[in-house]
């Protein structure tokens, strides 16, 4: 007994000999719009997190020789000129882990849908050292979108950061979207199979500087397609601060390489970038930093590169997952030579090109074809995708150049009338409606039937009829021969066979 | 307070000057201060006042202030200045307040760095941890 009572007479000893530890001060000299400077602090380090009067915290971004600018995590408004202000010796973090599922979190990972604490068991810092290049191993494992167009032309894999880019309301969002909603379709299938390899894939959206009502609108699409469970949103909304909204994507980066780090899969959709460059301006403007192009601050491509630096996939041994970003870019009338887009662009392994006036069209996805490249992820096809679509985005690209020329001409050859007409047909089946992504094994066999030319007799504008009447003969048909394409990855002698005999049934049904 | 880049240099150049081996020389600071006052460049008001301010705080990270629950005895007092001379050199200025709000205990602050050894900053961290 009188052990026990020594031991809590130790714990007591210790707690007050560490509390008389250095601590640095310094006192508020001016505050405003959610940024202070702080005289003093001499012993403040880069993105430390501040203790103001009242449980608030800052954040230290400007560290000069006599004071400090911190932006204000909170109510900046209950915090006066002349109050003392301590270093912590921490920097800001948020919580990370599977309990975050499901779940809409602020920009500090607190709930913010009314369903109670998370009960997360570790914490991870904002800010992140990227994983080196040696733990990185290369991209060769694809992440399926469920988009035909974007699966087979412009494919993306684990660890990619494909940017998304394009004007305002030409379905950047809804691309991002469809993206999770097929991971969730995949995840449901996987878990169903009793596969114990099944590695799911999760999603983390990061909503930044948009209205609430389209963030409702994100987060009702996601529970309607039971997708909401595999998913995690961050959101800072255009009525939260700046310091919110700049902070919201690395938040989601931290929730993110939790899974890296955990031998799992996610992707994370930044929507948007633009916005968040905003808000970051906002920032810098208020810590008097000298700013340059476009008044953006000098700093804002480390600010997206560090973000984006990221996602990777990480070798066994140093946590064995990836990190698959999407950022999302809008573009004013089209034009991808403002300064936050380049730099985008740059840091990016390949970008999806929306374009207005093919939206408009209803073409949609509204994906450029000679705009549109994915750097790294077609080492990450399936085999079988590369079998029926390696040479699609380049007949395309020439079936558009000779379209504008097509105009003029009356007589074609031959050769540049196939083209015409197959691009045509190719254009019809890229045509995908919202949140109906598609099984990889179904672009596979819609796509093997136009390279053999089952679609070639079909007129134009019953293009998608046939699509969908063919996906569904097949889907509920020839289940087997769709599962062995997924199964081998190829469209090998067998699978072949298969596909003739079912082609060859289907035209007989087809009217 | 606005101040102009140029007004900030000039005082930042000014306070150089006022340092003799890396040490405020209070004969410099009268004699580089009087002769601003006496020339009045232009905004000489705004460089004087950034002088000021960086001498201030010059001056604060050299002068200590002692604060405890109780006034404390002359000589806790002259231990605690006498252990501040080893450790900050003998030109640091102290100045002792009694601040009732620590319940015991006693905070040192010297510039911007703090030694908390108060009950009430003790209270603060256990209700943290907590
Ligand atoms: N493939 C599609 N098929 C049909 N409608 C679509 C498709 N993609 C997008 N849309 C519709 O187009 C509209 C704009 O889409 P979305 O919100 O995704 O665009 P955005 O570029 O993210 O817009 P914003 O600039 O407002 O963020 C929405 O009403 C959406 O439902
Ligand atoms: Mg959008």
């Amino acid at each position: 007994m009188s052990n026990i009572l020594q031991e809590l007479e130790a714990k007591i000893e210790g707690i007050q000999s560490a509390s008389t530890s250095k601590t640095n001060v310094g006192v508020v000299r001016e505050i405003g719009d959610g940024v202070a400077k702080i005289e003093g602090l001499s012993g403040a380090m880069l993105n430390e997190m501040l203790e103001f009067p009242g449980g608030l915290y800052g954040l230290a971004l400007n560290l000069e020789e006599t004071e400090v600018g911190a932006i204000i995590l909170g109510d900046y408004t209950k915090i006066s000129e002349g109050d003392e202000v301590k270093t912590t010796g921490r920097l800001l973090q948020v919580p990370v882990g599977k309990e975050l599922l499901g779940r809409v979190v602020d920009s500090l990972g607190q709930p913010l849908d009314g369903k109670g604490p998370i009960n997360a068991k570790e914490f991870y810092p904002v800010e992140k050292i990227a994983p080196g290049i040696i733990k990185r191993k290369s991209v060769n494992q694809p992440v399926q979108t469920g988009i035909m167009a974007i699966d087979a032309m412009v494919p993306v894999g684990r660890g990619q950061r494909e940017l998304i880019i394009g004007d305002r309301a030409t379905g950047k969002t809804t691309i991002a979207l469809d993206t999770i909603l097929n991971q969730a379709k995949i995840n449901q299938a996987g878990e169903a199979s009793g596969d114990p390899n099944f590695r799911p894939m999760y999603s983390i959206y990061v909503a930044i500087g948009q209205k609430n009502a389209n963030i409702a609108r994100v987060i009702g699409t996601l529970e309607e397609h039971d997708a909401l469970k595999y998913t995690v949103i961050v959101a800072a909304s255009a009525s939260d601060s700046a310091t919110n909204q700049y902070i919201a994507p690395f938040s989601g980066a931290s929730i993110g390489e939790w899974f890296m780090q955990n031998g799992q899969d996610a992707i994370i959709v930044f929507d948007d970038l633009s916005k968040h460059a905003n808000a970051y301006r906002q920032i810098s403007l208020l810590l008097k930093r000298p700013s340059g192009r476009e008044a953006y601050p000098g700093d804002v491509f480390y600010l997206h590169s560090r973000l984006l630096e990221r996602s990777a996939r990480l070798a066994e041994g140093y946590g064995n997952g990836s990190l698959t970003a999407f950022p999302i870019i809008e573009t004013q009338a089209g034009d991808v030579s403002a300064y936050i887009a380049t730099n985008v662009i740059s840091i990016t392994d390949g970008q999806i090109y929306l374009e207005a006036d093919l939206f408009f069209q209803g073409i949609r996805p509204a994906i450029s074809v000679g705009l549109s490249v994915s750097r790294v992820g077609s080492a990450a096809q399936i085999k079988a995708m590369k079998q029926v679509a390696g040479k699609i985005k380049g007949d395309l690209a020439q079936y558009r150049e000779l379209a504008a020329f097509a105009q003029f001409g009356s007589d074609l050859d031959a050769r540049t009338k196939a083209t015409l007409e197959r691009g045509q047909r190719v254009v019809e089946l890229f045509k995908q409606t919202q949140y109906q992504p598609m099984d990889v094994q179904l672009q596979a066999a819609i796509l093997w039937s136009m390279q053999k030319g089952y679609l070639d007799s079909i007129p134009v504008e019953r293009i998608k009829e046939f699509q969908a009447k063919l996906q569904e003969f097949l889907s509920t048909r020839k289940e087997s021969t769709l599962a062995k394409i997924l199964a081998k990855k190829q469209i090998d002698e067998e699978v072949e066979k298969e596909l003739t005999a079912a082609l060859e049934e289907f035209k007989v049904i087809f009217k | 307070m606005k101040i102009s880049r140029e007004a900030r240099r000039a005082a930042r150049e000014m306070y150089r000057l006022s340092l003799v081996d890396g040490r405020l020389d209070t004969a410099r600071v009268k004699d580089i201060s009087d002769r601003l006052v006496s020339e009045k460049p232009r905004s000489f008001l705004e460089i004087l006042k950034e002088y000021t301010r960086l001498v201030r705080l010059e001056l604060a990270n050299r002068h200590a202030v002692i604060e405890s629950a109780l006034a404390l005895s002359e000589d806790e007092s002259n231990r605690i200045l006498a252990d501040l001379k080893t450790r900050f050199g003998n030109d640091i200025t102290a100045e002792f307040r009694v601040q009732p709000g620590l319940l015991a205990g006693i905070r040192i602050k010297v510039g911007s760095d703090v030694w908390d050894g108060s009950v009430r900053n003790r209270l603060n961290t256990l209700s943290q941890q907590l």
